[in-house]
């Protein structure tokens, strides 16, 4: 009899999920339709249901930056292009449109330092891999030099070279997560954007910020946050100008 | 201690020297004056810390005196900024109107020019009773407890030019006077800055002693005419003797125009009577104002700005990609109306993009007429550039009524990437035919159009999250680390194994020695010596194979040595003599062993390796 109940929720389970996916594929063909019968807001509607209810693929933010674009609303269209690519970071589609799309709103893009630019060969998951895997490689090499009869200098040159790809590998991961496209990373979607040097509409400029701009966001403070620039400068910008392209 | 200190000058000169390069303005503390009132001149040099200042000024008509030194530092978030003020007294000799011409300061091998200032000088009151018409409230009259007065230098200006203006209210000290309101300068066609007060001393006017408060503000004209400035309002309470008992023959309320009220005996008395606080208005002459309007030739770029200035600019990085954000930062600094000075427009924004600029405003005086306003413009090339376009900046110079545009120096950039900028049409001169391929019309091009919807959607849903934040990652690093408890286990395991069979090689090779000893000794029956050296001989190969002894045989043991048929057969003896001694139960004959048998079972067994 337990087993008979098992199998019956397990069916349910089953059944339930399989009806939420073919409901979220149906809402998606719908956004779809929308967006190519030109009903780009209904578009954008259906794309962020999809968004919001955390089942994100890089395609999904992809077709609402297009929406969005096509509403003339380039920050956010280049805010979801910039998600698409932080999802798969060899999109060509995102890429192509994020260029056009910065051209058009002449966004300033964050200048990243040389560290950064080096790293850039692959993304923090990527060094995640390489340094778990050469954590384990070397602690296997470090275990065998432990217990085996004869130190073998293959062995040791392993286990060294192991150990410093796993250092570099992890600083990798620190500098590009901290660094100016890390998890900081906003982008300006309001209009008439200026960073300020305090918390007050009525306070000095530092920079006007044209749609679709980066940011790197460094704290919040209200409805500020204080941010550094394109020009590298910070500037408190309002809270509702931005967001974060990592959801 | 010392080592601190020195570290934290270092420091700071470390940070001034990041800080920003030096700087020098020049500012007069009032551009209007009459003959032998001093005015001071300080020169401001910021960021060095040596220079070297002119130590003589000569200018024809007034007499200019070094007048000390003052040095100033400020630390603001970790920067450092010092600056050096060189203060000069100016003594006008004649009326006239005198520029000062731009000194050159040494700093730090640099040179530095100061702006040139203006300073006119009217008549002193004493010579003309039209050079300072608004003073006529001043006390001529010694009966006055207070006075205020309007000191309008200059009656002549240009719509929106910033005219400095001083009040000076006096009091008698015995009237213990308290300010209420500050004063005002009441009229219309111009608007006041915020006023500032900026000394209280005491002076002696026509015999009578006054504490004379002295505020400065600055005004401008908003259109032109000729129009009165003031009278200056302000209100304050002052100590008044109480009204006699006796009919006089003036009221004391009426101050300006009659006699002395502390001509009372209370005031000779002070035990007398006691005064009583009285609040009362005072009030200035106006003064006649004559506002012209600005000529019509305006340039394009004119804002609005009036007054002298000058203009640096610099722009960072100056090695960049095509789009990638240039900062450019304009500072104005000079005298005048610095809230109509607009950022410096480009005069050919061909290839850049021009972001909207911010600014910031430091001024010098109390009154803010005189500062540097510095803009932060950025500016993308769109193409390949070599020069930053020239920035220019239009003033109208109410000195020598005209216009004046300044103009950046070109500033050579180097910008990858894109097409290089048709440099030939910049420089085909005006009037010449254009080239044919000028001439020819350029292609609009079209805006480019973003790329198709992608209508297949993940089935798995991806993450934003960074891998080693999510649990399958840890999860999955349970594997490597189970594998490294088992590896670990298993060479832990082999090393007990290991030192075991040491252990049992160890005895075998002490068992095979002690047994040789024992051979060589004579005292051993046959049968303990034939069985002890067969033993040696399986003990020796078992060692040789690495098996247990007792499982050696003849055979094993003979080609575990390699023997030949003379040995094979000499060892076949020795393990059946053996087998016969131990089995038989007899000693066949002699109890002992012969010598000759003894040294061919030794040469046997030694050779056995």
């Amino acid at each position: 009899m337990k087993n008979y109940a098992r199998l019956l929720a397990f069916l349910l389970c089953a059944v339930s999920t399989s009806s939420a996916f073919a409901q979220l594929d149906s809402d998606f063909a719908k956004a779809n339709q929308d967006y190519a019968q030109g009903n780009f807001k209904e578009a954008i509607s259906g794309y962020k249901t999809l968004v919001g209810s955390g089942q994100w693929s890089a395609n999904l933010l992809y077709d609402l930056g297009n929406a969005y674009f096509r509403t003339g609303d380039f920050g956010h269209a280049i805010l979801n292009y910039e998600r698409a690519l932080a999802l798969e970071r060899h999109h060509p589609e995102a890429t192509a449109n994020l260029q056009i799309a910065r051209d058009e709103a002449r966004a300033l893009e964050m200048q990243q330092s040389w560290p950064e630019r080096y790293l850039q060969f692959a993304n923090s998951n990527q060094y995640s891999i390489a340094a778990a895997v050469a954590f384990w490689v070397g602690v296997f090499c470090i275990v065998r030099l432990i217990f085996g009869r004869r130190r073998s200098a293959a062995t040791i040159a392993l286990s060294i070279l192991s150990l410093f790809i796993f250092a570099i590998a992890t600083l990798a991961v620190y500098g590009l997560d901290h660094g100016s496209k890390g998890r900081a990373l906003a982008i300006v979607t309001g209009q008439d954007v200026q960073a300020r040097l305090a918390t007050a509409d009525t306070a000095n400029s530092v920079l006007a910020l044209p749609p679709g701009s980066e940011v790197k966001i460094l704290s919040t403070r209200g409805d500020w946050v204080y941010a550094v620039l394109p020009n590298k400068l910070r500037g408190w910008i309002p809270v509702k100008s931005t967001e974060l392209v990592r959801l | 201690m010392a080592v601190l200190l020195g570290a934290l000058i270092a420091f700071a000169e470390d940070n001034r020297a990041f800080a920003e390069p030096p700087s020098v303005t020049a500012v007069l503390s009032n551009s209007e004056a009459v003959v032998g009132q001093m005015v001071e001149l300080q020169i401001k040099v910021t960021g060095a810390g040596n220079a070297q200042p002119p130590e003589h000024i000569s200018i024809d008509g007034l007499e200019i005196h070094a007048t000390g030194t003052s040095r100033q530092f400020e630390m603001r978030n970790f920067t450092t900024t010092s600056s050096v003020t060189y203060n000069y007294a100016i003594l006008p000799l004649k009326a006239g109107q005198f520029a000062i011409p731009s000194q050159t300061i040494l700093v730090g091998g640099k040179s530095l020019r100061t702006p040139e200032l203006t300073l006119n000088v009217a008549d002193s009151p004493g010579r003309s009773s039209a050079s300072r018409p608004a003073q006529n409230a001043r006390p001529g009259n010694a009966s006055k407890l207070v006075f205020a007065e309007l000191i309008v230098p200059k009656k002549t200006a240009f719509v929106g030019e910033i005219v400095p203006v001083q009040i000076r209210l006096g009091f008698d000290p015995r009237t213990h006077p308290r300010l209420i309101d500050l004063p005002e300068i009441t009229g219309q066609g111009f608007t006041a800055h915020k006023l500032q007060q900026s000394g209280e001393n005491r002076e002696t006017i026509s015999g009578r002693t006054y504490d004379v408060v002295t505020f400065k503000t600055a005004i401008a004209a908003a259109r032109a005419g000729n129009f009165e400035i003031g009278p200056v309002k302000a209100k304050a309470q002052v100590l008044t003797p109480r009204r006699p008992s006796s009919p006089r023959s003036r009221s004391p309320f009426d101050l300006f125009n009659l006699d002395d009220p502390f001509s009372d005996p209370f005031f000779s008395d002070p035990f007398g009577e006691v005064g009583e606080r009285r609040e009362i208005e005072i009030n200035s002459e106006p003064v006649a104002f004559d506002v012209k309007p600005l000529p019509q030739n305006a340039p394009a770029n004119f804002s609005g700005a009036i007054g002298n200035f000058t203009m640096t600019t610099d722009a960072k990085p100056k090695s960049v990609q095509v789009g990638d954000p240039i900062t450019v930062t304009t500072t104005i600094s000079g005298r005048g109306n610095f809230d109509r000075v607009n950022a410096p427009g480009i005069e050919d924004e061909h290839g850049w993009h021009k972001y909207p600029p911010s600014s910031k405003f430091k001024q010098d005086d109390d009154v803010g007429i005189s500062g540097t306003r510095t803009f932060e413009t950025v500016l993308s090339p769109n193409e390949k550039k070599q020069s930053m376009p020239v920035m220019a900046f239009s003033y109208f110079d109410p000195v020598k009524e005209q216009y004046v545009t300044l103009r950046s120096d070109p500033i050579a950039i180097n910008v990858q990437g894109g097409a290089l900028a048709d440099a030939g049409a910049a420089v085909v001169p005006p009037g010449s035919p254009p080239p044919a391929a000028v001439a020819a019309p350029t292609p609009v091009q079209k805006p480019q159009d973003i790329l198709y919807q992608l209508t297949e959607r993940s089935t798995v849903a991806q993450s934003f999250g960074p891998l080693y934040a999510r649990r399958l990652f840890w999860t999955v690093q349970l594997v490597p680390l189970l594998a490294l408890i088992g590896f670990a286990g298993w060479k832990i395991r082999q090393a007990r194994i290991n030192n075991r069979e040491a252990r049992r090689i160890a005895a075998l090779q002490h068992e095979a020695v002690e047994l040789m000893r024992k051979l060589h000794r004579s005292d051993a029956s046959p049968r303990e010596y034939y069985a002890e050296a067969s033993r040696v001989v399986r003990v020796k190969a078992a060692l040789a194979r690495n098996v247990d002894p007792n499982t050696v045989d003849l055979e094993t043991a003979a080609d575990t040595f390699g023997l030949n048929g003379d040995s094979r057969e000499r060892l076949r003896r020795l393990f059946e003599q053996s087998d016969e001694l131990q089995y038989s139960g007899t000693h066949n004959g002699s109890e002992k062993i012969s010598p000759e048998s003894r040294r061919d079972v030794l040469e046997l067994i030694e050779h056995l390796k």
